[in-house]
C-alpha cells in the first residue's frame, strides 16, 4: 500500500501499559509515538500531527482533561480515553471537553483494537463528505430525504425523534454525552431534564431495534451517554 | 415605697440607722449652740434659716428619715431655745406657731426633696454600674469559646450583681433539660425549668428562694429555638425583685443565649468541615487504592492478550496459558472492582445520581456489558406495559443486574435461560432475576446477602460473597428491598423492590 501508516500518539506513563498497547495499536497498522507526561504528549502532538491520540488520564503532572481542551483548540484529532477510575465524572467531563472514546482498565487487547480500528476509520471517512444514506441492521436513513425505513416499511418519526436519530447517525461510534445530546436537540435549559433523552432514545429503540430491552444500534453508555453502533 | 426598699437592698448606705439619728441629733443641738451666741445679733428668722440649712444638709448627706428628723427637732429646738419665752415650749406670739409651720413644712419638703435627689443619684450610678457590668459580659460572652466560660461568666455576673448564684440548663437535640458539668450547690426544680423553656416566659417562685432551691428561672431564648434555661437562687432570703432587676437578668439571658447558639454553629460548622475533609481523605485513599490496583491488572490483561499476536505463533499449550492468565486478571480486577465498590458503599453516605429512568435501558446495558459471561444463557426480558420511570443510580443499579446475571449464569446449567420479569408491587416495582439453577436451599436466604457469605453447593464454583452484599447495599440505598426465593418450576431467583414515585411528566411532541 502506497498510503502511510497512520500515526498515533500514546501518552502514558505506565510503561507495561505502553508496551502491549504499542503492540496492540502496531498490529493495527499504525506507527506509534510515546510520551510519558502530558507536557510531552502535547508538544508531540504538535510535531507529530498524530492520526490517533490516545491518552492515560491519570498522568502525574497533571489533568489529562486540559489537555483535551488545549488540543480541541486547534485539532480535529480523535482521542481515545483509557480511564482507571470508575468514577463516570471523569470520563464526562473528558468526553465533553472532547475526547471521542473511552475504555476503563483493565481492558483487553481486543477491545483496544476494535476501538482503534473504529476511530481511524471515522477519521479516514470524515474527510470524504457526510454520505446522506445510513444503514443498520434492516434500516436505511436517507438523510437528503429525511426518510427512514425499516423491512422495507417507511417508519414514520416525530420530529425529536428524527433530529434524536440524525445526531446519533452524525457521530457513529462516537460516545455522546447526555448534556451534550439535551443541548444539542432540546436546547441549554433542557440540560437537567436527561429523562426526556431517556424516554427517546427508547422510542427509537421501540421504532428501530429489533429487540428494544437488548439494543444493539443504539447503545447505553451507563451514567455517561449514548453511543450509535452501525 | 417600693423604690425605698430597692435600696435598701442593695445600695449599701455609709451610716447605720443608729448613727444616722445620732448624728442627727448631733448636728441639731450644734446648730443650737453656734445660733445662741446670735441671740440679739441676728434676726430670728435668719435663726430659722440656719436650722433650715442644717436639715437641707442633714437631708442630702443622711437621707430622708434623718431629714423628718431633724426637722422636728429643729423645730423644738428653735422653740425652746430662741422663740421667748426662752427654755419653754410656751409661745407668747402666737404669729410664731406660723413660722414653726412653714418651718416644718420647708424643712420636710427640702429634706424630701434633698434626699429624693440622692437617691436618684445613687440608683442612676447604680444603674451605671450594672449596665456596665452587662456590657463587660457581652464582652466576655462574644469572646467566650466554651460552654465552661459561657457558665462562668454568667454566674460571676449574677453573683457580683445579685449576690445569687446561677446555673444552666442546656436543650440538648433531644429537649431533655441538662446541667452544664460544674454542678451549682442549689438544686433545680427540673419541671419549672421545663415550664420556662417551654412558655418562653420567665418562671419564679419566690416561695423556694433562700432555701438552697433556684427560684428564678429564664429562658434562653435565641433566633432559633430555646436554647434552655438560666436557673437563679437568691442566696440570702427572698428579695423583692423589681421589673428593672428582672429587665437585667433577660438581657443576661438573651445574651448567653446567643453565645450559646454562636457555640453551637461553630459546632456545627467544624463538624461539617472535619466531615467533608475527611470524606475528601476516604475518597482520595480509594481512589489511589484503586489506581494502584488497577494499573497492574491491565497490564496482566493486556500482556498476556499481546502474547496472542506475537509472530510467529506461539505453540497452542503456550496460548490457552496466556488465556488462563488474562482470564485469571479480569477475575482479579472485578474482585478488586467489588472490594472497592463495597468499600464506597459501607464507608456510608454513597451520594446516588437518581435520575427517572426507563428500566428497560439498564437492564440492556448490563446484559450487553456483560456478553461474553451470558453466551450460553439467553436472556428474556419482560416487562409491563407501561411501567412508569423509576428513579435510580443507573451506574449502581446496572452493578446490581451485572452481578444477579453473573449469578444466574454461574448457576444454571449450560443453555439454561435467564428471565428478568418486572412486576407490579403496589407502592413498589418488583424486579426478578430468575435462573434454571438449583434454586436456593429452602432455610432463611437472609444471611446471603451478608459479606463473604456463600450459600450451600457453591464450594466449586468461582466467587467471593461480595456480590449480593454489594446488590443489598445499593438496593437499600434506593430505599427499596432484596430477597431470594424459588421457582415453582424450578430454578431460583432473586428478586429486589424500587420505589415507584412520582415520575416527572414528559411533555408529549406536538406534531
Amino acid at each position: 500500500m502506497s498510503t502511510p501508516k497512520p500515526r498515533v500518539l500514546l501518552i502514558e506513563d505506565e510503561k507495561t501499559i505502553r508496551r502491549f498497547v504499542r503492540v496492540a495499536v502496531e498490529e493495527e497498522g499504525c506507527a506509534v509515538v510515546e510520551a510519558e507526561t502530558l507536557a510531552g504528549g502535547l508538544i508531540e502532538a504538535g510535531v507529530q500531527k498524530p492520526d490517533l491520540l490516545i491518552l492515560d488520564l491519570g498522568l502525574p503532572d497533571g489533568n489529562g482533561i486540559d489537555l483535551i481542551r488545549d488540543l480541541r483548540g486547534w485539532s480535529e484529532v480523535p482521542i481515545l480515553i483509557l480511564s482507571a477510575r470508575a468514577q463516570e465524572n471523569d470520563k464526562i467531563d473528558a468526553l465533553d471537553a472532547g475526547a471521542d472514546d473511552y475504555l476503563t482498565k483493565p481492558f483487553s487487547v481486543g477491545e483496544l483494537r476494535a476501538r482503534v480500528r473504529a476511530l481511524l476509520r471515522r477519521r479516514l471517512r470524515s474527510g470524504e463528505g457526510v454520505t446522506p444514506v445510513v444503514e443498520f441492521g434492516n434500516v436505511t436513513v436517507d438523510l437528503s430525504r429525511r426518510l427512514v425505513v425499516r423491512g422495507g416499511e417507511t417508519v414514520h418519526l416525530t420530529p425529536l425523534e428524527y433530529r434524536l436519530l440524525s445526531t446519533l447517525l452524525g457521530h457513529p461510534g462516537k460516545v455522546l454525552t447526555q448534556r451534550n445530546l439535551l443541548r444539542e436537540i432540546w436546547g441549554p435549559s433542557y440540560v437537567e431534564s436527561s429523562h426526556y433523552l431517556r424516554v427517546y432514545v427508547g422510542h427509537l429503540r421501540q421504532k428501530l431495534e429489533d429487540d428494544p430491552t437488548q439494543p444493539r444500534h443504539f447503545l447505553t453508555e451507563t451514567g455517561v451517554g449514548y453511543r450509535f453502533m452501525p | 415605697m417600693e423604690s425605698e426598699s430597692r435600696l435598701q437592698i442593695h445600695a449599701p448606705e455609709r451610716f447605720k440607722p443608729w448613727q444616722g439619728m445620732l448624728l442627727t441629733v448631733l448636728a441639731c443641738v450644734g446648730t443650737t449652740l453656734l445660733a445662741t451666741p446670735l441671740i440679739g445679733r441676728l434676726d430670728l428668722a435668719n435663726i430659722v434659716m440656719l436650722f433650715l440649712l442644717t436639715v437641707l444638709l442633714i437631708a442630702v448627706k443622711l437621707g430622708r428619715a434623718a431629714a423628718v428628723l431633724a426637722s422636728v427637732l429643729s423645730v423644738l429646738l428653735f422653740d425652746v431655745f430662741f422663740v421667748p419665752p426662752r427654755f419653754s415650749l410656751a409661745v407668747e406670739n402666737i404669729q410664731y406657731l406660723v413660722t414653726f409651720a412653714v418651718m416644718l413644712a420647708t424643712g420636710l419638703i427640702t429634706g424630701q426633696l434633698a434626699a429624693g435627689l440622692k437617691r436618684k443619684a445613687h440608683e442612676a450610678e447604680l444603674r451605671e454600674q450594672r449596665t456596665q457590668a452587662l456590657y463587660e459580659s457581652a464582652r466576655h460572652l462574644a469572646g467566650a469559646l466554651t460552654l465552661e466560660q459561657v457558665t462562668d461568666i454568667a454566674r460571676q455576673f449574677i453573683r457580683r450583681q445579685f449576690a445569687a448564684d446561677a446555673a444552666l440548663l442546656l436543650q440538648d437535640e433531644y429537649v431533655h433539660l441538662q446541667g452544664t458539668p460544674d454542678v451549682p450547690d442549689f438544686s433545680v426544680d427540673a419541671l419549672l425549668a421545663r415550664m420556662a423553656s417551654d412558655s418562653g416566659e420567665a418562671v419564679r417562685r419566690d416561695e423556694y428562694s433562700g432555701d438552697g432551691h433556684a427560684s428564678l428561672y429564664l429562658p434562653l431564648r435565641a433566633s432559633h429555638r430555646t436554647r434552655g434555661v438560666l436557673a437563679v437562687a437568691f442566696a440570702d432570703g427572698s428579695p423583692e425583685l423589681p421589673a428593672e432587676n428582672l429587665a437585667l437578668l433577660e438581657a443576661l439571658a438573651s445574651l448567653v443565649a446567643i453565645a450559646l447558639e454562636r457555640l453551637h454553629y461553630v459546632d456545627v460548622a467544624q463538624n461539617s468541615q472535619l466531615k467533608v475533609v475527611s470524606e475528601r481523605l476516604r475518597s482520595s485513599i480509594l481512589s489511589a487504592l484503586s489506581h494502584d490496583l488497577r494499573t497492574p491488572l491491565t497490564a496482566l490483561v493486556g500482556l498476556a492478550d499481546s502474547l496472542f499476536l506475537v509472530k510467529p505463533e506461539l505453540p497452542a499449550t503456550a496460548l490457552e496459558t496466556a488465556q488462563s492468565i488474562h482470564e485469571q486478571a479480569a477475575r482479579l480486577a472485578s474482585l478488586v472492582g467489588n472490594l472497592l465498590d463495597m468499600a464506597r458503599l459501607n464507608a456510608g453516605e454513597v451520594t446516588l445520581r437518581r435520575e427517572w429512568q426507563p428500566l428497560e435501558e439498564v437492564i440492556g446495558a448490563s446484559i450487553k456489558l456483560i456478553e461474553s459471561a451470558l453466551v450460553a444463557h439467553p436472556v428474556k426480558v419482560s416487562l409491563p406495559p407501561g411501567l412508569p420511570l423509576l428513579e435510580f443510580d443507573a451506574v449502581l443499579l446496572e452493578r446490581v443486574f451485572c452481578n444477579l446475571l453473573e449469578n444466574a449464569a454461574k448457576y444454571s446449567p449450560p443453555n439454561g435461560g435467564i428471565d428478568i420479569v418486572a412486576l407490579d408491587a403496589g407502592a413498589d416495582v418488583e424486579v426478578r432475576v430468575c435462573d434454571r439453577g438449583p434454586g436456593f436451599p429452602a432455610a432463611d436466604q437472609a444471611p446471603l446477602f451478608d459479606m463473604f457469605v456463600r450459600g450451600d453447593g457453591t464450594a466449586g464454583k468461582p466467587g467471593t460473597g461480595l456480590g449480593l452484599a454489594i446488590c443489598r447495599a445499593i438496593v437499600e440505598a434506593h430505599g427499596g428491598t432484596i430477597a431470594a426465593g424459588n421457582r415453582p418450576d424450578g430454578g431460583g431467583y432473586v428478586s429486589f423492590t424500587l420505589p415507584r414515585g412520582t415520575p416527572p411528566v414528559v411533555e408529549e411532541e406536538r406534531v
